[in-house]
C-alpha cells in the first residue's frame, strides 16, 4: 500500500530550477533508497515532503490524503519524521532531555523525567546501547551525535521517516545496529526513505530505488524483482553519455610541481591529504558535496589557523596557518560563498575591490582615482552588467557578484588560483561567462588553478587533472582522457566491483 | 576501590561549581578572622539582610543569561519601583501601602514584558537594548522622585524586619530573628525557581539559551520563553525592591546603578556562562555572596572605600576571563577526545 | 555617475537625522511658544542653535571614539567617559594655569588613554571577552582609581589658557570648539574614507570574514580601535577642563550613553562598517537639541535620560532590527 505518493513536483529557487518534475513512490514497510548526484533535486524533493520548502506545483499524497506541509513542526505532527544532517540537537541538554524535546510528557504539573529516561533509553539501546543518556549532548562525537538525532526522530513514532544521509559519521557498527533498528520499524508497516553516498550500503539495506537527474526521477529499481546491478544504476546515474562540447585547450603543462600538500589534516573534515599541482595546470577536485572539498580549498587559503601542516610551494615550505601568508606568495581564493566570504555585501562594486586590496601594502592615501580607474577597467573586462561602480553588489545578480569575486584579484600577481565551487546557483548562461573568463585568464597569465565544483559538467569542461574526494580523502585521480561523467559518478560513489573500482 | 574514590574526587573537583564553593569558604574563614562574632546570628542575620539585593537581583540575572539574554537594566528598574512605591505611600495611611504594592507588580510585569518584547520578538542585541532600556526606567524614577525622598507605611517593615512592625505578635518576632524577611525571600525565590526547574519552561530556557536555533527547530517557541524569563527576572527585581522599601523607608532613583554590573558578575562568578544554556541559577546565591564579602572584607583590611569600584572592576574582569578560559578549556577537551 | 536620486539614497540616513534636527527645533519653538506662552525666539534662534550645537559637541567627541570601536564590527566603550575624566585629573595638575607644560599634558593624557585602549582592546580581540561588560568594568576600575586618587584632596591645577581659549570661548558669535569639531570632523572623515587605516577599519566592520580572507589581521585592527578610542577619550579630558574651568571626578560620565546614542541616530550602522561621522555629529545635535526641549519643559535629567533611552530603542528598532529569517 503507497504510504507516499508525490507526483509531479515542481520547484525554483530564484532563477534556478532545482526540481522539474519529481516523483516519488513510498509504501508500508518499505525502505526506499533515493540517488542522484549533486543538483539532482533528490534533497529538494525530501524537503519539500516534509514540510521545509513548498512545492511549486504537483501533488502529495500521503496516507491516502492530499497534502501540503508549510513547516517541519506540522509535517511532525502527522507522522512524517526527518533526520537530516544539520542536527537539531541542544548542546548543553543530555542526551534523553534531547531525545524528547518538544514531545516532553507531564506527570501531574510536572515534566515526567522518569517516562522520558527509559523511552530514550529502550531506543538508544537497538541503536547504540553505549551511549549513556546522562551525558550532555555536546560531549558526544559526531557519531554518537548524528545516532542521538535519529532517536529523536524516532520517539515520536513516525509513519514516514526521511533519513538523509544518517550513516555519514557513523562507524560500521553502528551502521549495523541502525540497519536493524530500520528493518524492525519496518515490519512494523513505516515506510522509509534513505540516502547515502555509499552505494554499497544502499544496496544492503533498501528495498527498491529511486534514480533522481536533472531535476527529476529517472527510474526505479524494484531489488526484489529485478536484483542489484550496479551497472544498471550507473547508467540511470549518468544517463547517455554525451560529452561536452566545449572545445578543450590543450595547454603546455610543464612538469614542474608549484605546489604540494602531504597529509593534510584538519578537523573530522580533511583526513590526509596528498596533492601536487603542476605549473599552468587547472587541477580538479570532485565527488559527492560534503566531502571535504570545501574545507580542503579554505585550508589551502591559509583559513584555519590551527593547521599543523606545511605546503610547499615553488619548493619552499609555506605555513598554512594564516591567509595573509597565502597571499603573499600569490595563492588567492574565489569562495563559493559569495554572502559570507567573498564579497563585502552591502558595499559598493569599488568598495569591494578596495577592501579586497587591503591585506596588501597600501600608501598612507588611498590612490582614489588609480583605484577607481582600475575597478572600471574590471568591470569592463567580466562585462559586469551594472550602471556604475558604486552601486551596492547586493543588488546585482549571482552570476555578477560572483564576478567581482573574481575579479577583485585581477590586479595581482597570483600564482595560485583556488576555485571553491564558483560557479555555484548561477544560471547556465552567466556560468559560462564566468568560465569563459577564468580559463582565459588562467592562460593568459599562466596562472595554476585549483578548482572544486559540485556540477561535475563543470569538471570535465575545465580540467586537466581530477583528484575525486571521498570522506575527507583524495580516492580516485583522473587524467584528462579518463575524465568523464561515468567515471567521476562511480569513484565519487567509491564503488568497489571485485577485484577494483568500477569505471 | 581507591580507584572508584579517585574518580569521584575527579569529577566533583573538575566542575566549576567546585572552585567557586572553595572561594566561598575560603572567604568565610577570612570574614570570621577579621570580625569576631561573624558567625552570630545577629551578625549573620544583618549580613544576608545587606546582601539581600544583590543575591535577588543576580538570581534573575543568571536566569536571563541561561536563556540566553542579557539584563543590564536590572538596577534601574528595582529603582523605579522603589521609588514609585515610596512616592505612593503616605505614612498615615495605611492601606496606600497596598496600592503601592499592586503598582509595583504591574511595574514589575511592564519591566519584564517590555525587555521580553525587545529581545524575545524584535530579536534586538539583548545587551544593547537592555542598556537602553535602563535609561527608561532610570528616567521614569527621576521623574518619580528627582531628589531622595518618599515614605512607606509601617506595615511595610515587615518586608525588611519582623519587629520593627507595630504591634507585631511577640511570636512572629521570635520566629522573625531567625527567618528574618530577607531568609524567607531568598527560600522563596529558590522555591520558585526550584519548580520552573521541574516544569517544560526550565527546561526550553536551557535550550534556548543553549542552542537559539536549533530550539527553534525542535518546535519550542523561543519568543515565549526569552519572554518569560525576563518576566521572572522582573518578579525577583520587585522582590528586592519591596525589601529596600521596607528597609530605607524612601527612595532614591541612582540607588540601583552600581548593582548591574555587579549581578553580572556574581552570576558569571557562580558559573552561569554567559554565552547561555549553561549554570545554576543557585551559584548565582554563592556569586552574590562572594562578591558582597569582598566589599565587607576591604573594609575589614582598612582599605580604603574609594577602592571599592577598582576592585569590583578587576573581580569582574578576572570572572569573565576565567569562564571564557573554562569554556575554551571543555573545547579543547572534547576535541582531543574525538581524535 | 553619481546623480542627485543616488546621492539622496545613500545619504538617506544622514538626511533623516537632518530633519530630526529641525522638527525638533520647530517643535520645541512651537510648544515653548504657544503652550508656555515664552517669547518666540527663546528655544528656536540663531544664538540658540550655537549654543546646542556647543553643548553638543562634547557628546560628539565621545561620539567618535563609539563609532570608531563600533565600525569595526559592533563592539561598544563604555570606558571612555572614565579615560577622559582620568586624563583631565592628570592633565589639569600637570598644566597649572600654564602653557609650558600643554604639551606634555597632552601626552600623558593620550598615553593613559591608549594604555587602558591597550587593555581593553586585548581583553575584547585577542581573549574575546564580551565588550560591553569588559568595557564597563574597566570603567569601574578607572572610577576606583580616580575615587582613590582623590580622596580628601581637593583636584588642583588649571586648564592652560589655549586650552581654555579653545573649549570655552568664543571667536565672534562661534565657540572655539564648535570650530575644532567641523575641523576635526573633516580630519575624520578624510582618515576613515582616504587613509588605508580607515578603509580596514570599515572593511572589517562590514564582513570580518571577507576581510580576513583578503589578507587583513581582524584581531589587531580591532584592537588598535580600542587603543585610539582610548587615545581620543584622554584628548576630551584636557578639553572638558578647559571647558569647565577645574577638573571634578564625574565630568565624563554624563557623555558616555549619549554618544553610543548620537551614532545610532546618526544612522551609522551599529553592526558595523561605517564611518560617517558627520552623521553622528547630527545625532549628537538632534540629542542636545531634546535635552534642550526637556530643560526647558522644566523636566530636566528625568526628561533627558527617559528620551535617550527611548530614542535609543526607537533607533534600534528601525535600523537593528535582525531579519526573522524564519
Amino acid at each position: 500500500m503507497a504510504l507516499l505518493e508525490a507526483k509531479g513536483i515542481k520547484k525554483s529557487f530564484g532563477g534556478v530550477t532545482a526540481l522539474k518534475n519529481g516523483n516519488l513512490t513510498c509504501n508500508c514497510g518499505k525502505i526506499t533508497g533515493l540517488l542522484g548526484a549533486n543538483g539532482s533535486g533528490k534533497s529538494t524533493i525530501s524537503k519539500i515532503i516534509s514540510g521545509i520548502y513548498k512545492k511549486d506545483e504537483g501533488t502529495i499524497i500521503y496516507d491516502k490524503k492530499e497534502i501540503n506541509f508549510s513547516s517541519p513542526s506540522e509535517s511532525k505532527q502527522n507522522g512524517i519524521a526527518m533526520v537530516f544532517q544539520n542536527l537539531s540537537l541542544i548542546p548543553d541538554l543530555t542526551v534523553w532531555q534531547n531525545i524528547v524535546l518538544g514531545n516532553e510528557s507531564k506527570k501531574k504539573v510536572f515534566l515526567d523525567t522518569e517516562n522520558a529516561m527509559s523511552v530514550s533509553k529502550s531506543i538508544l539501546d537497538e541503536l547504540n546501547p553505549r551511549i549513556n543518556i546522562n551525558q550532555k549532548v555536546r560531549n558526544l562525537n559526531s557519531a554518537q551525535q548524528q545516532i542521538v538525532e535519529i532517536a529523536k526522530a524516532l520517539v515520536s513514532n513516525p509513519r514516514l521517516l526521511f533519513l538523509d544521509e544518517p550513516t555519514a559519521a557513523l562507524e560500521r557498527e553502528e551502521v549495523k545496529n541502525l540497519f536493524k533498528y530500520m528493518r524492525k520499524l519496518a515490519s512494523k508497516g513505516v515506510g522509509m526513505i534513505f540516502t547515502s553516498h555509499r552505494l554499497d550500503e544502499v544496496l544492503e539495506i533498501c528495498d527498491d530505488i529511486i534514480v533522481f537527474r536533472n531535476g527529476e526521477d529517472v527510474g526505479t529499481i524494484d531489488f526484489e524483482k529485478e536484483g542489484k546491478d550496479k551497472k544498471t544504476i550507473l547508467s540511470l546515474l549518468t544517463g547517455s553519455s554525451d560529452f561536452n562540447s566545449t572545445k578543450k585547450v590543450y595547454k603546455d603543462i610543464k612538469d614542474v610541481c608549484i605546489l604540494e600538500l602531504h597529509d593534510l589534516k584538519h578537523g573530522k573534515e580533511l583526513n590526509g591529504i596528498d596533492l601536487k599541482l603542476r605549473k599552468g595546470e587547472i587541477l580538479g577536485i570532485g565527488g559527492l558535496a560534503g566531502q571535504g572539498q570545501t574545507e580542503l580549498m579554505l585550508a589551502l587559503a591559509g583559513y584555519y589557523n590551527d593547521i599543523k601542516q606545511k605546503a610547499i610551494l615553488d619548493g619552499q615550505e609555506i605555513k598554512l596557518n594564516k591567509v595573509s601568508t597565502m597571499i603573499r606568495n600569490g595563492i588567492y581564493l574565489v569562495p563559493g560563498d559569495r554572502q559570507k566570504e567573498g564579497l563585502f555585501m552591502n558595499c559598493s562594486l569599488y568598495q569591494n575591490m578596495l577592501y579586497s586590496k587591503m591585506g596588501h601594502k597600501q600608501p598612507l592615501f588611498i590612490p582614489r582615482k588609480k583605484y577607481r580607474d582600475e575597478a572600471r577597467q574590471i568591470v569592463k573586462e567580466l562585462s559586469i552588467k551594472t550602471d556604475s561602480i558604486d552601486t551596492v553588489v547586493l543588488t546585482l545578480s549571482g552570476g555578477n557578484q560572483q564576478k567581482i569575486v573574481v575579479g577583485k584579484w585581477l590586479p595581482f600577481d597570483v600564482k595560485v588560483l583556488l576555485l571553491s565551487d564558483p560557479a555555484k546557483g548561477i544560471d547556465i548562461a552567466a556560468k559560462k561567462e564566468l568560465y569563459d573568463y577564468i580559463m582565459k585568464l588562467v592562460n593568459e597569465k599562466s596562472m595554476s588553478a585549483i578548482l572544486y565544483a559540485s556540477d561535475n559538467n563543470e569538471l570535465i569542461d575545465y580540467c586537466d587533472r581530477l583528484l575525486i574526494m571521498f570522506e575527507g580523502k583524495v580516492v580516485k585521480e583522473l587524467n584528462k582522457n579518463e575524465i568523464n561523467d561515468r567515471n567521476i559518478v562511480a569513484a565519487s560513489l567509491h564503488v568497489k566491483d571485485e577485484g577494483g573500482e568500477l569505471g | 576501590m581507591k580507584q572508584k574514590l579517585y574518580n569521584k574526587l575527579k569529577f566533583f573537583t573538575s566542575k566549576q561549581e567546585f572552585s567557586t564553593i572553595i572561594i566561598l569558604l575560603l572567604m568565610l574563614v577570612g570574614m570570621s578572622l577579621l570580625q569576631n562574632g561573624f558567625f552570630t546570628r545577629r551578625v549573620i542575620v544583618s549580613n544576608i539582610n545587606a546582601f539581600l539585593p544583590l543575591i535577588l537581583l543576580s538570581m534573575g540575572q543568571a536566569i536571563v543569561i541561561v536563556s540566553g539574554g542579557l539584563d543590564m537594566s536590572c538596577g534601574n528598574a528595582m529603582a523605579l519601583m522603589l521609588c514609585a512605591m515610596t512616592k505612593i505611600m503616605k505614612a498615615d495611611s495605611p492601606y496606600t501601602g497596598v496600592i503601592a504594592i499592586l503598582v509595583c507588580i504591574l511595574l514589575s510585569l511592564a519591566v519584564g514584558l517590555a525587555n521580553g518584547f525587545l529581545v524575545g520578538y524584535l530579536r534586538l542585541p539583548a545587551i544593547i537594548a537592555t542598556y537602553a532600556t535602563s535609561y527608561i526606567w532610570l528616567g521614569l524614577a527621576l521623574f518619580i522622585t528627582p531628589t531622595p525622598g518618599g515614605e512607606i507605611v509601617n506595615w511595610f517593615k515587615i518586608f525588611y524586619d519582623f519587629s520593627a512592625v507595630k504591634g507585631c505578635a511577640q511570636w512572629i518576632k521570635t520566629i522573625g530573628s531567625v527567618l528574618a524577611p530577607s531568609v524567607i525571600m531568598i527560600l522563596l525565590a529558590c522555591t520558585i525557581w526550584f519548580f520552573i526547574g521541574k516544569k517544560k519552561l526550565g527546561r526550553y530556557i536551557y535550550a534556548v539559551g543553549s542552542h537559539d536555533d536549533n530550539a527553534y527547530y525542535s518546535g519550542i517557541s523561543t519568543t515565549k520563553v526569552h519572554i518569560k524569563a525576563y518576566v521572572i527576572n522582573s518578579l525577583f527585581i520587585m522582590m528586592a525592591a519591596l525589601y529596600f522599601a521596607g528597609q530605607n523607608g524612601a527612595g532614591s532613583a541612582n540607588i540601583g546603578e552600581t548593582l548591574t554590573l555587579q549581578t553580572v558578575a556574581a552570576a558569571v562568578v557562580g558559573g552561569v556562562a554567559l554565552s547561555g544554556g549553561k549554570g545554576n541559577v543557585f551559584m548565582a546565591i554563592v556569586g552574590a555572596i562572594i562578591m558582597s564579602l569582598v566589599s565587607k572584607i576591604i573594609y575589614y583590611i582598612n582599605v580604603p572605600s574609594a577602592w571599592q569600584s577598582f576592585v569590583s572592576g578587576v573581580i569582574i574582569i578576572i570572572a569573565i576571563s576565567a569562564s571564557a578560559i573554562y569554556s575554551y578549556a571543555e573545547k579543547r577537551n572534547l576535541l582531543r577526545e574525538v581524535n | 555617475m553619481m546623480n542627485s536620486k543616488n546621492i539622496l539614497l545613500k545619504y538617506k540616513k544622514t538626511f533623516i537625522a537632518l530633519l530630526l534636527i529641525v522638527l525638533t527645533f520647530v517643535v520645541g519653538e512651537l510648544i515653548m511658544v504657544g503652550v508656555k506662552g515664552a517669547d518666540p525666539g527663546s528655544f528656536l534662534s540663531v544664538n540658540q542653535v550655537l549654543i546646542t550645537i556647543k553643548l553638543a559637541t562634547f557628546i560628539s567627541l565621545f561620539g567618535l571614539c563609539e563609532m570608531i570601536v563600533i565600525s569595526t564590527g559592533g563592539d561598544m566603550d563604555l570606558s571612555v567617559g572614565w579615560i577622559a575624566t582620568l586624563a583631565a585629573i592628570f592633565s589639569t595638575r600637570i598644566m597649572d594655569g600654564k602653557n609650558q607644560n600643554l604639551l606634555i599634558a597632552i601626552l600623558i593624557a593620550i598615553g593613559v588613554g591608549a594604555a587602558f585602549g591597550l587593555l581593553n582592546g586585548l581583553l575584547v580581540s585577542y581573549a574575546k571577552l564580551p565588550s560591553l561588560v569588559v568595557t564597563l568594568a574597566m570603567g569601574n576600575i578607572i572610577q576606583g582609581l580616580i575615587n582613590a586618587y582623590t580622596t580628601g584632596i581637593h583636584i588642583s591645577g588649571e586648564p592652560s589658557p589655549i586650552v581654555k581659549k579653545l573649549a570655552a570661548k568664543y571667536t565672534g558669535i562661534v565657540p572655539n570648539i564648535v570650530t575644532i569639531l567641523l575641523i576635526l570632523c573633516i580630519i575624520v572623515i578624510i582618515i576613515i574614507y582616504k587613509t588605508k587605516i580607515g578603509v580596514k577599519l570599515l572593511s572589517i566592520g562590514s564582513n570580518p570574514n571577507t576581510a580576513y580572507l583578503s589578507g587583513l589581521n581582524i584581531k589587531l585592527i580591532r584592537m588598535i580601535a580600542f587603543i585610539a578610542s582610548g587615545a581620543i577619550a584622554g584628548i576630551i579630558g584636557i578639553l572638558l577642563v578647559g571647558n569647565a574651568g577645574t577638573a571634578y571626578k564625574d565630568m565624563g560620565s554624563n557623555y558616555l550613553m549619549p554618544g553610543i546614542v548620537a551614532v545610532v541616530v546618526g544612522g551609522v550602522s551599529v553592526k558595523g562598517g561605517e564611518g560617517n561621522y558627520f552623521a553622528v555629529i547630527l545625532g549628537a545635535i538632534v540629542l542636545q537639541t531634546l535635552t534642550n526641549l526637556f530643560v526647558s519643559l522644566g523636566w530636566g535629567d528625568a526628561g533627558k535620560w527617559t528620551g535617550y533611552g527611548l530614542i535609543l530603542i526607537l533607533m534600534l528598532i528601525t535600523y537593528v532590527r535582525n531579519k526573522r529569517s524564519r
